[in-house]
């Protein structure tokens, strides 16, 4: 067969006609060769159907009579065309256009039958010409050349034969149909000019002049032109043809196939306009072949000329160097591809994206690619635009980071990342200079190590307000030093993700400056304190003398005349008088060591102020005038009486030391109702002001002027305790102190003291206590004092009184006593060497819990007395005969 | 890049195409000739470009370098005409066309000659016809064989200042089996080419006669 057919049954079989061979005259009329159309139109494999006889794909209700013409026309080895309705593999019926021709050897016996195929099933509406399937074209002269002409062409739909000397143009029933002819005349044969007849006469030109190239010499005819039907519609059709040329090169005919392609085109034409649209090229490329069908638009994207097929290599070599090649490379996968095409004339470069699939069709040829390629250069732009972006973020990253790296390293703070365990995570170079460990030795110890152990508890305490609340601000502690010193440290802490970021700074030598200066105003306050002293005592001992002279002197008088009386007792007043002044004196001294009791009691403010006008006066001098701008009627306030002339008194040295040039002091009085005040309770007040018209005081001045030891007097000139004195004694009565003062202006001063009732004659001291002489006749009063001369003043003092007295030098002594003379009352001094009269108390009461003490002293801690218990009074020295006999008989009574 | 006025109309450029058609078919006989095989020439696509389009035409098709076979012709229009090849084709139509008798190394040494000759037969075949067909004589210089790149073939970098046209074919040769791929382009100048869009009205005029019938035969 392949002797007879040669390569022409290779290339039908390639085609996509379903072909199909015969053997008609060995039993059984088996099929001895299908091709792959074939397969795919009755869905049988060749191994299923080759030896079986070829009519077994006949329907049970094929139409008897084109059967019968089939048979016909086979026996008697001719070719013929039927419609038949045959059966597919899965049992669908089809109508299957039979073309058979039988094939002739040398000896023109026909020794194959060919036959070919075509489902028609679905074309629609098909005029049924002559309204049943029959031969349409019986010539056998025509029937053999389409089998031949079958080779030239891959489909072939309506077939026609233009014989040339017969002038005469055959066609079967589809061109017929096509051409809008009658089937049974294009059977038998038109005019040539037939051919020309229903084409659109834009083409009509083109198409005469393809025939002439025919007529003329040419081999092959190739023109795809449209045919306007009837109904005025138009269809495109390709027509293919060759030349068949007798022995001397005369053309016999001109023969070829029809093909109906106006959806093929329209499609063409839809795709054409979606790749130019969309900007989409397409391309196939079968594995291993050497070119690539493309369209159009892929050729304008690569910047090539448009064409159907390029070479591999020249679409890979317009693809940039570094980039994976547009067809084929390593992995050859259907996946997204991107790559760049360099324009070959402009050297523009783009970015192009590939996808594609792979279509296995079972061809020995290889592997189809069917591929559409398109730009991304606007999209791989903006993405290279936010790489840039992106890589700069990342640089200035690296620059700020470069920075902090910076001030990590080179600060002089301890700087240190802490976890939250208190784990140290990272510490700064710092660290190594101020507490000499190196900061790898440190990463991963515990933050606490390092701690003064002193510090340690309060430490971890803050550190967890570190972690838990807020951050550190000023935090002080201590860290050892690697040999084992000390360095104060200050933190500030932040905590941020799960890490408390720490920084600290070595304020060691700022500790120890501190306390430099602590130490300095320490020792200048101690220098400051001798010189007052000094002031003190100077004043003091002129005070004492005078009033010693007067003492002195009148005693002496009463010596060198005892006997007049009358003026003995002028004497013995005056001089008791200046003993008096002598009592006042120590009395403010003890109260500006403020060892002294504070006694707070209901006080007549008007009398006291009014008692110290001539002590004012006295020290104000005569630059300053002093007036008294006082309260009608009395009033009691709530104070301790000598502390609140001190305090007046200390004002008022303030404000004449504030007018150097003199002035004006104002000691005024007023009510004052407070409601509401941070220091004060509700309640009714006194305002006592001191007033001064002097230099007044800069805001600074102002706010220290309560502080202890602050004074802006000169070194010698003050203590710094005055106003201090002053602002302690208020609070401690329950009130508090105000100052106003302008630069240039003076000074106001203001004690805000709680007002009290006054109990009638409260406010006459040292009077309650007289009482009748006879009462405390006959008790036994134990006196200890380790002064002779006092001790002597005492018993003598008591014997005149009445009382029986045994003498005592000392604690130890006393003791003795007690237990030997059984006293009533134990009259003791405070301070004595050896025991002091609290512990001589003490022990008296743990043999004696009873016995009265009263405790004589001129300076008195009163704790300690307290600490005694219930049963003892304090008689301040210096003290009058009287004031002794009230408090023994008070003892004694409360006995 | 070429202006519409030497551009063919769509129906010259048909026949133009149909000329050749016809050329190539008679080479194609006289090619089987001398095979003794059969050989198939695909109906050839004709485009009218200048020099270096042409020349970028065939770079883009063509990646090795090529062989030519160059003929000049003379007479009412002149010209070049070239038949190009790649050069790896080469070897394979001298094969076919000594009909695969030869080693490679006997082709190689009569390659340039079977090229030559094969060369002749085509482009005569081609030129003559079209000479016959409009009835134009032309005189046909003795074929030359050319190698290089397609500039080279084309002159393009040293022709810079003539505006010569090329009518570039593409034709696919298929002789005993082998896809052999081949260009033929056809180098005049603007009045060859004006002379040839004369004579080609002429010959659509002769060929389908003024009322449109065909005169066949």
């Amino acid at each position: 067969m392949r002797s007879l057919c040669g390569t022409l049954l290779d290339s039908l079989a390639r085609s996509g006609q379903a072909v199909a061979v015969v053997d008609h005259r060995a039993a059984g009329s088996p099929l001895i060769f299908v091709n792959a159309a074939f397969e795919q139109l009755t869905g049988y494999r060749d191994h299923e159907v080759l030896g079986r006889d070829w009519r077994f794909l006949r329907s049970a209700d094929a139409d008897p009579a084109a059967i019968a013409a089939l048979e016909a026309a086979v026996a008697e080895a001719r070719p013929v065309t039927v419609e038949l309705r045959d059966v597919r593999k899965n049992g669908e019926v089809f109508r299957d256009r039979l073309h058979i021709t039988p094939i002739h050897d040398e000896t023109g016996a026909a020794v194959f039958l060919l036959s070919m195929h075509s489902d028609v099933t679905v074309e629609p509406d098909r005029p049924e010409s002559g309204s049943r399937p029959e031969a349409l074209h019986e010539q056998p002269g025509v029937a053999t050349e389409h089998a031949r002409r079958a080779g030239t062409v891959s489909r072939a739909s309506g077939g026609w034969e233009w014989d040339v000397p017969g002038r005469r143009l055959y066609a079967d029933a589809r061109f017929a149909e096509l051409y809008g002819l009658a089937p049974g005349a294009a059977a038998g044969g038109l005019p040539t000019d037939t051919f020309f007849a229903p084409v659109h006469p834009a083409d009509r030109m083109r198409l005469r002049i393809a025939v002439a190239g025919i007529m003329h010499g040419a081999d092959i005819f190739a023109k795809e032109y449209r045919i306007i039907n009837p109904d005025g519609s138009v269809r495109w059709v390709a027509a293919r043809g060759s030349s068949r040329r007798g022995a001397d090169h005369e053309l016999l005919s001109f023969e070829g196939i029809l093909t109906d392609i106006t959806d093929q085109k329209r499609v063409e034409e839809q795709l054409r306009i979606v790749q130019t649209a969309g900007g989409v090229g397409t391309f196939e490329h079968v594995s291993g072949f050497g070119t690539v069908t493309v369209s159009d638009q892929f050729c304008r994207l690569l910047g090539l000329h448009a064409c159907e097929a390029l070479p591999v290599r020249t679409v890979n070599a317009v693809v940039h160097p570094d980039d994976p090649p547009l067809i084929g490379g390593q992995d050859d996968d259907s996946s997204y591809r991107e790559f760049r095409v360099v324009h070959p004339e402009t050297g523009e470069v783009r970015w192009l994206a590939r996808r594609g699939e792979h279509r296995d069709e079972g061809h020995a040829l290889g592997v189809r690619f069917i591929g559409a390629i398109y730009d991304v250069t606007a999209a791989k732009e903006a993405q290279e635009k936010l790489r840039q972006f992106a890589e700069t973020l990342e640089a200035r990253v690296r620059e700020r980071t470069k920075e902090r790296d910076r001030v990590w390293n080179n600060s002089r703070d301890l700087l240190a990342v802490v976890g939250e365990d208190g784990i140290l995570r990272s510490v700064s170079p710092s660290w190594t200079e101020i507490l000499g460990y190196r900061p790898d030795e440190l990463a991963g110890r515990h933050a606490f190590e390092l701690l003064h152990p002193d510090d340690v508890a309060m430490s971890q305490a803050a550190f967890r307000a570190a972690v838990h609340d807020h951050g550190l601000t000023d935090f002080e502690t201590r860290l050892l030093h690697r040999d084992g010193t000390t360095r104060w440290t200050s933190w500030h802490t932040s905590h941020e993700d799960g890490l408390v970021f720490a920084y600290g700074r070595d304020i060691t030598l700022e500790k120890a400056r501190a306390e430099d200066l602590h130490r300095a105003e320490e020792q200048l306050r101690q220098a400051q304190k001798m010189e007052a002293i000094g002031q003190l005592t100077g004043g003091i001992a002129h005070d004492f003398n005078n009033l010693l002279q007067a003492v002195y002197g009148n005693l002496d008088l009463i010596r060198r005349k005892p006997q007049d009386s009358t003026r003995v007792g002028r004497w013995a007043e005056n001089g008791l008088q200046a003993a008096e002044r002598g009592v006042k004196l120590t009395a403010q001294l003890l109260a500006f060591s403020r060892a002294q009791r504070l006694e707070l009691r209901p006080v007549a403010i008007s009398a006291l102020l009014r008692g110290m006008e001539d002590m004012l006066t006295r020290t104000l001098g005569p630059m300053v005038r002093a007036t008294f701008d006082l309260l009608e009627g009395e009033h009691g306030v709530f104070a301790d009486p000598t502390q609140l002339e001190m305090a007046v008194l200390n004002l008022a040295i303030n404000a004449r030391d504030a007018m150097p040039e003199g002035g004006h002091l104002t000691i005024e009085t007023r009510l004052h109702s407070v409601v509401h005040d941070l220091e004060l309770a509700p309640g009714g007040y006194l305002a006592l002001r001191v007033i001064d018209d002097g230099i007044g005081m800069p805001p600074e001045v102002k706010a220290r002027a309560f502080d202890p030891f602050f004074t802006t007097k000169d070194v010698g000139k003050g203590t710094g305790l005055g106003l201090s004195q002053v602002y302690g004694m208020v609070r401690q009565a329950g009130g508090a102190t105000r100052i106003e003062s302008t630069p240039g202006k003076g000074t106001a001063v203001t004690l805000l003291l709680r007002l009290a009732e006054l109990a009638s004659g409260a406010a006459l001291s040292g009077e309650e206590g007289r009482a009748d002489d006879t009462t405390a006749k006959a008790a036994t009063v134990l006196v200890v004092d380790d002064d002779p001369d006092v001790r002597c003043f005492l018993a003598n003092s008591l014997a005149t009184l009445g009382y029986l007295v045994v003498e005592a030098k000392d604690g130890h002594t006393a003791l003795q006593a007690l237990d030997e003379a059984n006293p009533d009352l134990m009259l003791v001094d405070f301070a004595m060497p050896g025991m002091n009269g609290a512990q001589v108390a003490s022990i008296a009461r743990t043999r004696r819990p009873d016995l009265p003490i009263v405790f004589a002293s001129g300076y008195a801690d009163t704790a300690e007395i307290d600490a005694v218990g219930m049963g003892t009074a304090v008689l301040r020295k210096p003290f009058r005969i009287e004031e002794l006999e009230a408090a023994i008989v008070s003892a004694l009574a409360r006995d | 890049m070429i202006g519409t006025s030497i551009a063919l109309e769509e129906l010259e450029r048909d026949a133009l195409t149909e000329l050749v058609n016809i050329g190539v078919s008679r080479a194609a006989v006289s090619l089987r000739t001398m095979v003794g095989e059969q050989v198939f020439l695909s109906v050839p696509s004709l485009q009218v470009v200048d020099r270096v389009m042409a020349a970028a035409l065939i770079r883009e098709r063509e990646c090795d370098s090529l062989i030519a076979v160059r003929q000049d012709f003379e007479g009412a229009f002149s010209g070049r005409a070239l038949l190009i090849f790649p050069e790896a084709n080469s070897l394979e139509l001298v094969r076919a066309v000594t009909s695969g008798e030869l080693s490679g190394k006997e082709a190689q040494e009569i390659e340039e000659e079977a090229l030559l000759e094969t060369g002749n037969i085509v482009l005569n075949g081609c030129l003559g016809t079209i000479a016959n067909m409009l009835r134009k004589p032309l005189t046909i210089s003795l074929p030359q064989l050319l190698r290089g790149d397609s500039q080279q073939l084309f002159n393009v970098s040293t022709s810079l200042t003539d505006h010569g046209v090329v009518l570039f074919l593409y034709i696919n040769f298929a002789i005993s089996d082998r896809d052999i791929r081949g260009y033929i382009a056809m180098i005049m100048d603007l009045p060859s080419l004006q002379t040839l869009k004369v004579l080609i009205a002429e010959f659509i005029e002769h060929i389908i006669g003024p009322e449109g019938v065909a005169h066949e035969g």
